[in-house]
């Protein structure tokens, strides 16, 4: 049977959202593997945005967004700090 | 002569960031003193449930999840030589952490040498060569598998002593059972005291916010903050 991308005269193997699901979840799961525990901290880095954000705003929709904000902020700081970390690891 | 009318009773407010309107303190002392026994507590006493249920839910399950994730063993008070838990300093930041650990400890080193009902609950881990009851050693044997009856030793004066076979006290088998487990609880715990200092001062002085070119001109012109009062906070006369 003929494939539909065939058919139109396009060749693609498979949807951006499936190729980058496919190469995100070996990524995360050596991630995970190489830095034990990591997935505990994710609750702790959204708590700590959570009452960060609630200690500056009263109004819910703003606490919602500065959570958003803080979230963004600490996990790529800390982020970059163990990608660093990481990097020397394996450089060494 | 006439005599002025008795000045009216002041209320402390503080300013919302979000809208500008004015948020009532009440007494900010004694917020700041209930959101330390239980997180969001004071904030509630302010008639901001929202932000008292959010802290409430959040740092109390950061606190059961953490002790669920230790074994119930992270948060206790301990002073002793070879035996200083530092992360208490963090979790004492909850009241309703620090309180019963303070009580567990006191008890089990005091006469009675066993904690509140010989609950293991918040209790110091003994150490080798401490004194117990009898009844808590019972206890101890029966509800952690890796304390055999045996690792006590009965004393002339009616108390037992725990002298277990191997070596180390009863946290290092704590973390032989738990592993990195008892320090992600740890941590937990830790996080949750921390993060309740900033609630403890949300609930004194109202939101924190960073400082806008409009307020700095104000500080310029106006009065400072009145004593025991912060920076965005002032005193109203109570309607």
């Amino acid at each position: 049977m003929e494939h539909a991308a065939e058919r139109n005269g396009v060749c693609t193997v498979m949807d951006p959202a499936t190729l980058l699901f496919a190469w995100m979840l070996p990524m995360v799961a050596t991630f995970a593997d190489r830095v034990p525990g990591i997935f505990f901290g994710l609750p702790l880095l959204a708590l700590a945005s959570l009452i960060f954000a609630a200690t500056h705003h009263e109004d819910p929709a703003a606490i919602g967004l500065a959570t958003v904000h803080w979230t963004v902020w600490l996990g790529g700081i800390l982020g970059l700090v163990l990608a660093a970390v990481l990097l020397l690891g394996w450089i060494s | 002569m006439g005599r002025s009318a008795p000045a009216p009773p002041r209320r402390i407010v503080a300013t919302s960031p979000d809208d500008g309107s004015a948020i009532d303190l009440r007494n900010p002392a004694l917020a700041a003193a209930l959101s330390w026994l239980l997180p969001g507590l004071g904030q509630c006493y302010q008639g901001r449930t929202f932000k008292g249920g959010l802290f409430m839910t959040s740092i109390v399950g950061a606190l059961l999840t953490g002790l669920w994730i230790g074994g119930g063993n992270v948060v206790y008070a301990s002073w002793r030589p070879g035996e200083n838990r530092w992360a208490f300093l963090c979790q004492a930041a909850i009241g309703a952490a620090a309180v019963p650990a303070l009580i567990q400890s006191s008890l089990l080193g005091g006469p009675g040498r066993q904690p509140l009902a010989a609950s293991p609950w918040f209790a110091p881990p003994l150490i080798r060569g401490q004194p117990v009851s009898e009844a808590y050693a019972r206890r101890l044997a029966d509800a952690d598998p890796a304390i055999e009856a045996d690792d006590f030793r009965r004393q002339p004066n009616g108390t037992v002593r725990y002298e277990p076979s191997q070596s180390g006290g009863q946290s290092s088998l704590w973390h032989l059972r738990l592993g990195r487990f008892f320090d992600i609880g740890t941590l937990y715990t830790m996080l949750a005291g921390l993060l309740n200092l900033l609630v403890i001062y949300d609930a004194w002085a109202g939101p924190m916010r960073t400082p806008t070119a409009a307020d700095e001109s104000d500080d310029k012109q106006g009065d400072p903050p009145p004593r025991g009062a912060s920076r965005w906070t002032k005193r109203l006369p109570r309607r």
